[in-house]
């Protein structure tokens, strides 16, 4: 499991090896939801994830 | 039947011969001898997943994390919801229109320009491992502009609006598939309609087992947590519409005789503020 830093809190989000590029992961402290940017050899990076507003077609 | 009623925007399925009471062709000839003002707003989901079926194209249908199931929009998806709500099924309303003696015409929220909208660039859905993921927003909008003087004008020509589910992106010009609810919604707000009727195949919002005649808008929103999926979208809609200008929204059957007339009567659950 790796690890990355809330860039909200500092707190460390512990993220799910099968993680996915998209994903969106929340901080267990502060609530802040960041999507996976990218994943590399474990490294991953995160960014803030965008607020989506409820919207739907046909 | 009310004859106060200036402007109607009416949202219906697919057809107006299935899912609906013929009887509607009655009810929107004399709202029109009475000069109302009406538009329709219709829908057909089904029919485009049908369509795209048999042309091949599996279609993929996403859930948001609140529970929302829609279709997943690509280009080519985009493409076939074109031809099948603007090409088809408007064409076979305005048919029966016109062969009741109301002329009418179909628009898709392209021609004139008449819907604009914001393409959603990211859509966060559920997927397979109960996951929250964020994906390409496809061809999917949200309505930013009516083109009101579009209709002003269509009405003078007492022409009977018809309007497909589509948007267009505004600057770029690709063809956005929209809710038909919320079309509804944002037309009858543009217009400051009376009234922002959506039929459909049950009495009105149901809660605890019976339909629910009046709700305030903040009643509505209070209790969205407890609507099952579909009609979330319709008091959704209905609330963005009074919001927006219409005097009130109706959610009412389609079923029924008369289903316009019962709706304005109040037969159903209305909305106001």
């Amino acid at each position: 499991m790796v690890e990355a830093e809330c860039l909200e809190c500092e707190a460390k989000m512990k993220i799910n090896d099968d993680v996915v590029v998209g994903e969106i992961i929340s901080c267990p402290d502060c609530g802040a939801d960041y999507e996976i940017a990218s994943l590399n050899n474990g490294t991953v990076t995160i960014k803030v994830a965008e607020s989506v507003k409820e919207d739907w077609g046909e | 039947m009310n004859g106060q009623i200036e402007c109607l925007v009416c949202k219906i399925g697919g057809s107006i011969i299935e899912g609906v009471n013929p009887s509607i062709i009655q009810d929107l000839k004399v709202l029109r001898a009475q000069g109302t003002k009406i538009v329709l707003v219709h829908g057909g989901g089904d029919q485009v997943t049908e369509y795209a079926e048999k042309l091949g194209k599996k279609q993929k249908f996403v859930t948001s994390p609140e529970g929302i199931k829609s279709r997943y929009t690509d280009k080519e998806t985009a493409e076939i919801f074109t031809m099948v709500m603007s090409g088809l099924l408007a064409k076979k309303i305005v048919r029966i229109l016109l062969s009741n003696g109301i002329n009418s015409i179909s628009l898709s929220g392209l021609d004139g320009g008449l819907l604009s909208a914001e393409r959603k660039q990211r859509l966060v859905i559920i997927d397979e491992r109960g996951r929250k993921v964020a994906i390409e927003g496809g061809y999917t909008g949200k309505i930013t502009n009516v083109n009101v003087g579009l209709l002003s004008s269509l009405f003078e020509l007492s022409l009977l609006p018809v309007v497909s589910p589509i948007a267009v992106e505004a600057g770029n010009w690709n063809l956005l598939n929209i809710d038909g609810d919320r079309a509804c919604s944002h037309i009858a707000g543009a217009l400051k309609a009376d009234v922002s009727l959506y039929l459909t195949d049950t009495e009105g919002l149901i809660l605890n087992d019976q339909v629910v005649r009046r709700m305030s808008t903040d009643e509505a929103k209070g209790a969205l947590a407890s609507i099952g999926p579909g009609m979330d979208k319709k008091v959704i809609a209905s609330i963005e519409a009074v919001e927006m200008g219409a005097g009130k929204s109706v959610i009412a059957s389609g079923m029924k005789e008369n289903p316009i007339q019962n709706a304005l009567a109040g037969i159903g659950t209305v909305i106001s503020n």
